[in-house]
């Protein structure tokens, strides 16, 4: 049984089952805007095993753990994150305590706003996407959607982590990579900043998208 | 304006070591004012009930000292990003300082056996008493990463002089270089002699009334005769203290290793070896006997370093027959996790220390429920919050 | 289905938002009486005496044809609803419950134990209900013996939908009037009309109700009721407007919330004991009045996972109901890995925190979805293929 209805029914939660609002200040939002009552009539499905209304909780940290899974071993991935933001702790507290009181302002010390600022910094805005027209595959430059820009820029952070030297563990390469990103310099942001150079050179081809 | 008396950061590593204790210099805040957190009496000898629950620092000065043995990772962390090494004054702490102030030096050692949970603070404890035992004048021995002699020791060799016997003999001479560096300035004051000619082969003669230092020496110079001197070193030291030259405090972080039955590591007749059968096992079983006075003896049991005794924290259980008879009498004492005020003072250090940002109340219950208030659990929590 | 919506209408005759609207609620009423349904009183008038008494007038072989199947339809389902009520005594003289006492539910109870099946469809199964629930609706004779049409619109071929559309825009054009009125008057209270614990019918019921079949007509006729919902003083024809709404379940109505058990120290206390997620099976304890302890199989909870995201999870519906430091746990689980207890204990928590917490967490409590089951399983791997989706390599030789 191949079908592509038998395969839809092995989802056990039918399709009128929306994702749940876990997020207390969300179920907020929704009372404010006078919508939370409908939403009471709704099925929501059971919410997942990594999300929390914690004050901990942050989605992108969350998406972030779920790119370096390997081998389906979530808790290494959370370990190897985790170490990282101890990292980045590490040598943000240090820069802090030997610098004036001045610059102090200046360096971020939360973990989770570094993380943040560098999936920002790095996401692109356009990529090339091959198209073939007369026989010739053309590079042309399209917009992208958010959420594919959020998945480039943490593949690219986590590969430019794995691409430097071994004899560091992994977790200390990913906080430099992250700091750097967060500080607009770094591998992630050179790699954003040639695709931006190709698909300016490509420019000519941007009308082979209609 | 306010102006502080600032040193820049260095890390030091010591280079005659293999293993590296890097560990940076601490700050110098002698005019700030201090949060309520914190106390001023940075020597342990006048800690009492008056500084329950709160941190002092140790000194700069006596870091490197104290502090080379190596710390715990943890504690390197701590020391990499806070720059100092601060320490909670507890009840057990306080309990055990006044134990050992009060005791009877003429009257055969005493012994203490710390248990507690797996991170409850045991070898924070240790630390302090550490410091005790610096500041006091004391010569100090300390064991303190002995599980990973039966697992990932350096080298391996089986005795020439005695059957059965395994020595490792470049972790002792690593022990002896530590010892020395912890103890240095009381053994050159106190200028123990040997009570017995030693000799182990030609170069290796030591005749009576020899220097103990240079025993010692010796000892880092030559490590093929590392274990023996270790040997005769604790033998000259129970009889110092016995005379009343010096006064010896034995620490021994994870006792119940040297009971186990689990190593890593094959015998002569190549089957898996007890942890009885090591040179530098009978040492430190030999220190701890009560044939001595003029001394202390403290000991931690923990249940992370007996693999195949997990069921319970408690001493007896952990020493097991064998160890519960060789260190009988012996006075338990329990290091809990922390209680409300604890928590909330570790919770404010570290923001203090800009560890962690402001906490609501609701995440203040949360970091309760999820580290059950243990201080190691805790410090794991916010390591990256 | 429609006399339910009959006597709904004759209900709610008393209640008087507007002696216009009331009128117009009575001409629906009628309208749906002649000739939607089966009803007996249209086949009395086809009698089988008038039949021959009227072979005198010409009647098509066609015609006559057609009465007689309405007819003989007419009478197999008098002789259904009356095997099913003879049925419906005897068993409850079986189950030895009085007559009167004995519901539809106790009906289909005795059924399941007298015949039990072990089919897994649950529609093939033995079924013993009223004929009007298994038997497909059909419209009654649509014209008398004459060949006249008792619906207006029957000549449309579609009477009922048609009829249901002009009935929109009379409703339309009552609120104009309505509207009017008021601005001259301008003493009335605007409520706005309140559809969210409804939604339309679907296709399936809208033919029901018209028993007529609807393919693409139905978007059309909702697009057209929902403009006259969108009228300022649509609260009015409320009661026309919620004959094409279903109700939706809210949380009430699914399961009742037990109360709380107290015990010998006097705390209250809720025991859950159908906790399961993938492999994982348990009861958990919930104790009010306490301070947060929280213990599985024994252990604390700190010392029985050692992952911080499972402690995270059990801690979740008590960081969302405010509880953490107001309620202890205690749990007993077996089977499965640290996600599947976990997550087993989770629900366990917040099934039995309905009972400590009032009807507004609770609704708060479905839609952060942490009261609803986790019937998630590990997909079973299939013949053919590697495992459950993953399929051998492809060789092209």
């Amino acid at each position: 049984c191949r079908s592509k209805e038998s395969i839809r029914c092995y989802s056990v939660f039918p399709k009128h089952y929306t994702k749940p609002i876990f997020r207390k200040e969300e179920q907020d939002e929704l009372v404010t805007n006078e919508k939370f009552q409908a939403a009471t009539y709704l099925s929501f499905k059971p919410a997942c095993i990594d999300e929390t209304s914690s004050e901990f909780y942050d989605p992108l940290v969350s998406k972030f753990i779920n790119y370096l899974i390997k081998q389906g071993k979530k808790s290494s991935a959370r370990y190897l994150l985790e170490r990282a933001f101890l990292s980045i702790k590490m040598i943000q507290l240090q820069a802090y305590n030997s610098c004036d009181s001045n610059d102090k302002e200046k360096i971020e010390l939360d973990p989770k706003v570094i993380l943040r600022n560098a999936v920002e910094n790095a996401k692109p805005v356009m990529e090339l996407t091959q198209i073939k027209r007369a026989g010739q595959v053309y590079k042309v430059p399209i917009p992208i959607d958010s959420r594919r820009s959020r998945l480039l820029a943490i593949r690219w952070l986590i590969q430019a982590a794995k691409e430097k030297t071994r004899t560091d563990f992994l977790y200390d390469r990913l906080a430099h990579e992250l700091i750097q990103a967060h500080n607009n310099q770094g591998r992630t942001i050179k790699k954003k900043q040639e695709l931006y150079k190709q698909c300016q050179a490509n420019k000519s081809y941007a009308h082979f998208r209609w | 304006m306010n102006l502080f008396n600032r040193f820049i950061l260095r890390i030091k590593k010591s280079t005659n070591l293999r293993n590296t204790s890097s560990f940076a210099e601490t700050m110098e805040l002698s005019d700030e004012i201090l949060p309520s957190i914190y106390t001023r009496e940075t020597d342990p000898v006048y800690h009492n009930e008056s500084h329950l629950n709160k941190l002092y620092n140790i000194p700069s000065k006596d870091c490197a000292t104290i502090l080379s043995h190596g710390l715990m990772n943890q504690y390197k962390i701590q020391l990499k990003i806070f720059n100092e090494m601060s320490i909670l004054i507890r009840k057990p702490s306080i309990e055990l300082l006044s134990y050992l102030s009060k005791s009877d030096y003429a009257k055969p050692v005493n012994k203490y056996v710390i248990y507690g949970e797996c991170g409850s603070g045991k070898s924070t404890l240790l630390y302090h008493l550490l410091h005790y035992g610096y500041n006091t004048n004391k010569i100090i021995v300390y064991v303190n990463h002995a599980q990973y002699w039966f697992t990932k020791p350096k080298e391996i060799k089986y005795s020439e002089i005695e059957r059965n016997i395994i020595d490792l003999p470049i972790d002792t001479r690593i022990w002896l270089d530590k010892f020395k560096l912890l103890n240095n300035h009381i053994l050159c004051q106190a200028n123990i002699k040997l009570s017995k000619s030693y000799k182990w082969g030609t170069g290796a003669n030591f005749p009576k009334d020899s220097s103990l230092i240079d025993l010692i020496n010796f000892g880092i110079d030559q490590t093929r005769y590392a274990s023996e001197i270790v040997a005769a070193l604790v033998n000259e030291l129970k009889q110092a203290s016995r005379i009343g030259l010096c006064n010896v405090l034995v620490l021994i972080d994870n006792y119940n290793i040297f009971f186990s039955h689990y190593t890593q590591i094959k015998n002569s007749l190549k089957k898996f070896a007890l942890t009885s059968e090591f040179s530098l096992t009978q040492n430190f079983l030999e220190i701890t006997k009560s044939d001595w006075c003029n001394g202390q003896i403290i000991v931690t049991v923990d249940t992370a370093v007996n693999k195949d005794r997990q069921e319970s924290h408690l001493p007896r259980y952990l020493l097991t027959k064998e160890g519960f008879e060789h260190l009988d009498p012996f006075l338990p004492i329990n290091v809990e996790n922390y209680s409300e005020d604890e928590f909330y003072t570790m919770i404010d250090y570290y923001k203090h220390k800009k560890l962690i940002r402001s906490l609501t109340s609701n995440g203040e219950k949360e970091l309760k429920l999820l580290s059950g208030y243990n201080p190691y659990k805790l410090m794991d929590l916010c390591k990256h919050l | 289905m429609v006399v339910l919506v009959f006597s709904q209408l004759i209900a709610f005759k008393h209640v008087k938002p507007g002696g216009c609207t009331y009128n117009l609620l009575m001409r629906i009423n009628n309208n749906l009486n002649n000739g939607c349904l089966y009803s007996t009183e249209v086949s009395k008038k086809i009698d089988a005496n008038d039949l021959d008494a009227n072979e005198n007038t010409k009647m098509s072989k066609a015609m006559k044809a057609y009465l007689e199947r309405a007819k003989a339809y007419d009478d197999f389902i008098k002789t259904e609803e009356n095997n099913y009520n003879l049925g419906k005594l005897h068993l409850s003289n079986m189950m030895g419950v009085k007559s009167t006492n004995f519901t539809q539910i106790d009906v289909d109870k005795a059924i399941r134990y007298l015949f039990p099946s072990g089919l897994y469809d649950k529609k093939a199964r033995p079924i013993m209900k009223h004929p009007k629930d298994i038997f497909p609706v059909k419209k009654a004779a649509q014209f008398d013996s004459t060949g006249r049409p008792y619906h207006s619109m029957f000549y449309t071929t579609k009477p009922h939908y048609y009829k249901a559309l002009y009935d929109v825009v009379e409703c339309m054009h009552l609120l104009d009037a309505t509207e009017d009125k008021l601005i001259k008057n301008d003493n009335h209270i605007l409520v706005p009309i309140d559809l969210s614990n409804s939604q339309w019918v679907n296709q399936e019921n809208l033919e029901g109700l018209l028993v007529e079949k609807i393919s693409t007509e139905q978007e059309y006729f909702i697009s057209s009721i929902e403009k006259l919902c969108q009228h300022p003083l649509a609260n009015d024809v409320k009661d026309f407007i919620m004959i094409y709404r279903k109700l939706k379940q809210s949380v009430m109505q699914n399961s009742t919330i037990p109360e709380l058990m107290y015990d010998s120290n006097n705390r209250p206390y809720i025991l859950v004991t159908d906790c399961m997620r993938k492999n994982a099976r348990g009861e958990v304890l919930v104790i009010g009045q306490g301070s947060g302890k929280i213990t599985v199989n024994g252990l604390p909870m700190v010392n029985y996972f050692k992952n911080l995201q499972e402690r995270e999870q059990i801690i979740f519906p008590l960081h969302f109901t405010d509880m953490m430091d107001r309620v202890d746990v205690e749990a007993r689980i077996t089977g499965g890995g640290p996600s599947g207890q976990s997550g087993a204990i989770r629900w366990g928590i917040a099934w039995a925190l309905r009972s400590f917490v009032d009807l507004n967490m609770i609704q708060k409590m479905k839609v952060a979805g942490l009261i609803t089951r986790d019937w998630r399983i590990r997909e079973r791997k299939k013949p053919g293929q590697e495992g459950a989706r993953r399929k051998f390599t492809w060789k092209k030789r």
